[in-house]
Parts: structure tokens; sequence; C-alpha cells
């Protein structure tokens, strides 16, 4: 097992390697672009194309050999030398570390209460299949997932934050992060989130929790006179948690990077979303990299810790020959 | 195979021609259309001006684009491969349809995405672009009144201060004086578009990798795995993020980036059933009867896992659509193409006095995915023989 963990690990910082060299690629191809239409320019005002070329190319350290560039690209991704956005007038370090806890104030209890509702609702609907209950809780699962987040957001600010005033209209970044003000300002974002992702989650535990609730060890267990809720919890729950580890982090992350985008734009919460919007809008190229290979990484990660989280959930895989 | 085929030796049969009449005519049928489709493209690539002028019918003309041509490809495939055979097999549709049946809400949704399919097939040929006309802005729907101030002029009735919706704009209209209708009905094509493209991009390479991985085995397998895995880990959301950065937005860039990044789980999904199927006794006699490794994927595997890959995608495509009109509302996406995200963040300053604007293409949204949601889950109970008795 240690040996497929250490495999699994050395596979994340390959493919770490592998998606940072294509992002090299991709941007030495828009370099040429850029590059054609500046010496386009110049040679229409009546410049000199070849001495704008070379101006540019040693800007932006073009004039160096292909493998030089490769390699200094490289080692600043390593360095954490991410460059300096333009538009924020920082570095792209300082503009992401300003950033980031915006975005953990809303995503850590949308995680948890999604964990918690979406694992409950799907145990509940399991242990009590055709009940009113599970109907009920399969539709609203359906609703929550084919509404729109981003209208569904904008609808429940001009309920509550126009017409009952409930809520404020305008995020506040300043407020204290444990404050009544700053809860009240969070609420629709992370009941907004939340009602989205608990769907999938509800769905799959329900699906996995159905396999096990009529298995063999579980009526062995009740035979026994086991509690029901220790039936729940070690007999149904703890084979179900293995598949479901997986869902959690794929479904999840992938559900995280694009409603961050859509939830601090429509709710106004500068954190790393809007921060990567706002680098597109103003075509910050360094601030737009950094952003967009922070979800990656957090991407590699996750799938990193959910195949160790597999090993040590379930004994009964056997990693020797893989 | 009908009753009055003569009875053949076992040793006769050619196992690589044995394919049944229908497949034949059917494949046949295919490669016609198909070349038809091709002397069309050629004609229309070497032909400088648009393949249809305007005129009555098609109000605004129509400029075939790498799009149309690529969604006609996946229109054929779906008609040949997925109509044809429920077709001709009859009995089989019928018992399909039988299941099927049993689930309402699904019958309703199939309902709702027929039409969505005819009118964002057709439509758009008849209701052309909707032009910004600022004196028209702002009329509510039929059915609607709102205060007087709110559309500049208003289209229909005014009683009591009050302006009531007309069948001039029976959507309303948005605040530069768009017919909503018309935008709903483009945004239907555009959803039809993504769902069938990448339905075909997503099934035709995932199919063929699951299968090639899982009977080649070995390094070629191990090749392939290994890259669906980078290919999972990394967020297609985000390469398009850094794609329309570096080279703009657009519509074709959306389904391919997604289409071609997301048949992976489809991948996985094929190679570990035609693994478990290649075990199974039928398999093991129809290899031991003679049959090459291409009559086996054809006629065992691959049928067997069609019924998972058909969910699978229904489940998909509705993700792709919200995250299509989540760019869109974020004016990342095409915006030369009118969508329902791109309608949903026009009105959204407005959603005070005019709500129709942002909550009539929301409603339509909403519905596409839920009606997807609802005959994804019923197929699944339909298609999948295993699951009889279980649900």
């Amino acid at each position: 097992m240690r040996w497929y963990v250490v495999r699994r690990l050395l596979w994340a910082v390959v493919a770490t390697f592998i998606i940072l060299s294509i992002t090299w690629a991709l941007l030495l191809v828009t370099q040429e672009q850029a590059l054609a239409s500046i010496q386009f320019q110049a040679a229409v005002s009546g410049g000199d194309a070849e001495a704008a070329r070379e101006a540019y190319e040693q800007r932006r350290g073009l004039d160096r050999p292909l493998w030089r560039q490769y390699v200094d690209y490289m080692t600043n991704m390593a360095t954490f030398n991410w460059g300096y956005s333009t538009s924020r007038g920082q570095p792209v370090t300082a503009a992401i570390m300003d950033a980031l806890p915006y975005t953990v104030m809303y995503s850590v209890p949308w995680t948890v209460l999604t964990v918690v509702f979406g694992l409950s609702v799907g145990l509940y609907s399991a242990t009590h299949q055709y009940s009113k209950f599970d109907y009920a809780a399969t539709f609203v699962a359906f609703f929550g997932y084919a509404i729109p987040n981003f209208w569904f957001g904008i609808i429940l600010l001009v309920i509550f934050g126009v017409h009952l005033d409930l809520v404020p209209i305008v995020f506040d970044p300043d407020v204290p992060v444990f404050s009544l003000a700053n809860i009240k300002q969070l609420v629709l974002p992370v009941f907004v989130l939340t009602t989205g992702s608990i769907a999938s989650l509800a769905r799959y535990s329900r699906a996995e929790a159905l396999e096990y609730v009529q298995a063999t060890f579980t009526k062995t267990a009740k035979a026994k006179g086991a509690s029901e809720r220790r039936i729940l919890l070690r007999h149904v729950l703890r084979p179900a948690a293995v598949p479901l580890s997986t869902i959690l982090v794929a479904d999840l992350l992938g559900l995280f990077i694009a409603s961050s985008y859509l939830v601090e734009v429509v709710f106004g919460i500068p954190g790393l979303g809007q921060l990567s919007f706002r680098a597109i809008q103003n075509q910050d190229t360094p601030l737009v990299l950094a952003t967009t290979l922070i979800g990656v990484f957090i991407a590699i990660v996750g799938n990193l810790l959910q195949d160790i989280a597999y090993t040590v959930l379930d004994p009964r895989i056997d990693y020797g020959d893989r | 195979m009908s009753s009055d085929t003569p009875r053949r030796q076992f040793e006769d049969i050619d196992w690589d021609a044995d394919r049944g009449v229908g497949l034949t005519r059917q494949t046949t049928g295919f490669l016609a259309s198909l070349l038809v489709l091709a002397t069309l493209f050629v004609y229309d690539y070497l032909r400088q001006s648009p393949l249809f002028e305007p005129n009555p019918v098609l109000r605004d003309g129509w400029d075939i684009t790498q799009l149309d041509w690529l969604f006609t490809l996946s229109l054929l495939l779906f008609c040949f491969y997925i109509i044809a055979p429920l077709w001709t097999n009859r009995r089989m549709a019928a018992h399909y349809w039988r299941e099927f049946r049993k689930n309402r809400a699904a019958v309703v949704s199939l309902g709702y995405l027929v039409i969505l399919f005819t009118l964002g097939l057709f439509g758009p040929l008849l209701v052309g672009k909707p032009s910004v006309e600022l004196i028209q802005g702002y009329q509510p729907p039929v059915g609607v009144a709102v205060d007087n101030s709110v559309p500049l002029q208003c289209a229909g009735r005014v009683a009591n201060g009050q302006c009531y919706g007309s069948w001039a704009f029976p959507l309303g209209t948005t605040g530069e004086g768009k017919d909503i209708l018309a935008l709903v009905v483009l945004g239907m094509r555009v959803s039809i578009r993504i769902g069938l493209i990448t339905s075909f991009l997503i099934i035709s390479i995932g199919a063929t990798v699951g299968t090639v991985a899982a009977y080649l085995g070995g390094l070629v397998d191990e090749v392939l795995m290994r890259y669906v895995d980078i290919q999972q880990v990394f967020p297609s959301f985000l390469l398009y993020i850094l794609l329309i950065y570096l080279f703009g937005g657009s519509l074709l860039m959306f389904i391919l980036v997604f289409g071609l990044l997301s048949w992976g789980g489809t991948a996985r999904l094929v190679r570990s059933a035609a693994l478990q199927r290649s075990e199974n006794e039928y398999v093991e006699v129809a290899r031991c009867a003679g049959a090459n490794a291409t009559h086996v994927i054809r006629r065992h595997i691959l049928p067997n896992v069609s019924g998972t890959v058909i969910t699978n995608l229904t489940l998909l495509i509705p993700g792709l659509i919200l995250f299509e009109a989540g760019l869109a509302f974020l004016s990342l996406g095409d915006p030369t193409i009118p969508s329902w995200g791109q309608t949903i963040a026009a009105g959204r300053s407005d959603l005070g006095s005019a709500w129709w604007v942002s909550t009539v293409p929301g409603v339509f949204l909403f519905l596409t995915i839920l009606a997807f949601n609802f005959v994804g889950d019923a197929l699944r109970d339909a298609l999948d023989p295993r699951s009889e008795g279980n649900t």
C-alpha cells in the first residue's frame, strides 16, 4: 500500500509537469500572434517592424533560446515567482493571498453543509425507500441541481435583498470574519451553492447505501439486536463511504471551480473566481495564468488525496499488483 | 432474422459478413448521406458566397458555418444509429417504451425535449436575428401587466396606467427591444447543438478508447488509461477559460473543448464493462466458435454497454448546457450567438421593474436541465436489463 501511495504521489508530480508544459506551449503560440500584430502596427504607422519586434522580444525575454525560456518558466512556477499583475499593481502571489480568504469564507461552510445534508438525506432516503420523504427528497434534489446557480442567486438577491431588505445587496469585504453582518451577507451564496451540490451527493449516497441496506451482514447485525444508528453508521455508511469519497472529490471540485466564478460575480465577493474573471477582462496574463493554474493544482491534490483515502477507507482493495 | 432463412451449417457462418440485413442497409444509408454531405461541404467551400441567400422563408439567409457542418454530421449519426435501429427493431423499441412509460415525469420531459429539439432545429430559420430597437424595449409578456412607465411605448392595450402585453411580443422584449421569444428559440438551437455534437464526440472517442484499451491490454491500456487520468484531473472549465483568454471565445471552441475533454468517464465505463463482459460465457462461446475481436466488440460488448453510455450522456449533457449558460452569463461565451445565459445577464439589472427579461430564459434553462435529468433517470431503468426488479 505504501508503494501505491508513493506511485500516486509521483504521478501527481508528473501530471503537474505535463500540464505546466502544455500551458507554456499555449502561451508561446499566443506570443507569436501578439508579436505579429505588433509588427503589423509598427509597419502601418511607418515605424520599423524589425526594431519593434526586437524591442518586444527583449522586453518579454523572447530573444533567448527556447529551452532557456522553458527552464526559466518552470523554475519561476516552482519557486512561486509568478510575475507581476499590471491591472492590480501588485505581485500575483499577493493578489491571490488577498482574494483567498473570501473564497474560503463561503466554501468551508458550503462543503460542510453539503456533506452533512447530502449524506443524511441520502441515507434516510435509502432506509425509507419509496416513502413520502424519499419522493420529496428526490424532487428537491432534482430541483436544486436543475436550477441555474447564477439565475437563482440573482432572483434571491432581488427577493431578499431588494424587496424584503433582509440581506445586504452589495458585499462588504471589510466586515470582521466572525460577525453577524458577515454571516448575513454569506447566507445567500452558501444557500445557493448548497442547493446545487446536495443533489448529486444525496442521490449517489442513496444509491450506494441501498446496496448495503439489504446486505446479509446488515441483516445479521439487525438480528443480533444492534441499534438502528449503529447499523447505519457501521454497516451501511462505512462500505458506502468508499465509492462516495470519489464522487465527493471529483464532482464537488469540478462544481466548486465553476461555481466560484458565477457566485462570486453575482454576489460581488472579491474571491479567487472574481480575481480571475477581472484578470480576463483586463487582459492581465500573469494573473489569468496563476488563478487558473491554482484551480488545476487544487484538482490534482484533491484527486491525490481521494486515491489515498480510498486505500485507507477500504482494506479489502489489494494494491499489490497495481 | 426471418424464419424462412435456410438453416445454415455452423461452420458456414462468416463471422465478418453476418451482421444482419438491417444493419447493412443502415450503414449504406449512412455512408450515402455522408457522401452527399461531403459534396455539399466541398461545394460550399469552393463557393465564396453563402449557400442560402436571404429569401422570404429564411429571412436573413444562412451562411453555413463549421458548427453547422459538425451539427449536421451529428444529426446524421443520431438518425442512422439511434432512430433507425429503434425503427427496425420494433419489438425492442416497444419494450423500452413500456419500461420508460412507467415514469410519468420522464414522459412529460421527453415531450418537452422533443418540442425543444424541433423548435431549436427549425425555429431559427423562421424567426431571424432579433434586432436592437430601443423604442419597443421592456414590453411585458402576454397576460402580464406592468406600470405604464416601464416600457417607452406600450405595444399592447393601456388601461388604468397599466401596460398589458401584446401578441406582437408573446414573451415580451428586453431593454434593447429584442423579442424574447426569438432569443429563446435561438437559445434552444445553442442547447441542442451542445447536446448533439458533444454526445457524438464523447460516444465515438470514449467507446473507441474504452474498447481498444480493454481489448489490447498491456502497454496500450496503461498509456490510454493514464492519459484519461490526466484528462479527468484537468478541469476543462479552466482550460476553456485559458483558451478564450488567449484566442477569444466561440461556441465551436466551447463544444470542441468540452466534447474532446469529457469522454474520459465514458471511456472508463466502456473499458470496465468490456473487461467484465469478455469474461461472460456468451463471449467465450462466440470466441470458441471462431468469432474475431471486431465481431465480439460489435455484437456483444457495445450493445451491452450502450445503455450505460446513453444514460451517462443524458446526465452529462445538462451539465454542459448549464456550463455554457454560465459562461455566456459571464460574457465569456460566444458574443455573436444569442443564448439563454446572455439574455439572463442582459436583464439582470432590470429585475426590479422588468423581471421577465431574466426570468423567461431562466425558466427555459431550468426546465431543459430538469427534463434531461428525468429522462436520464428513466432511461437508466429502461435500458439496463440488469437493474430490472431492484430499482
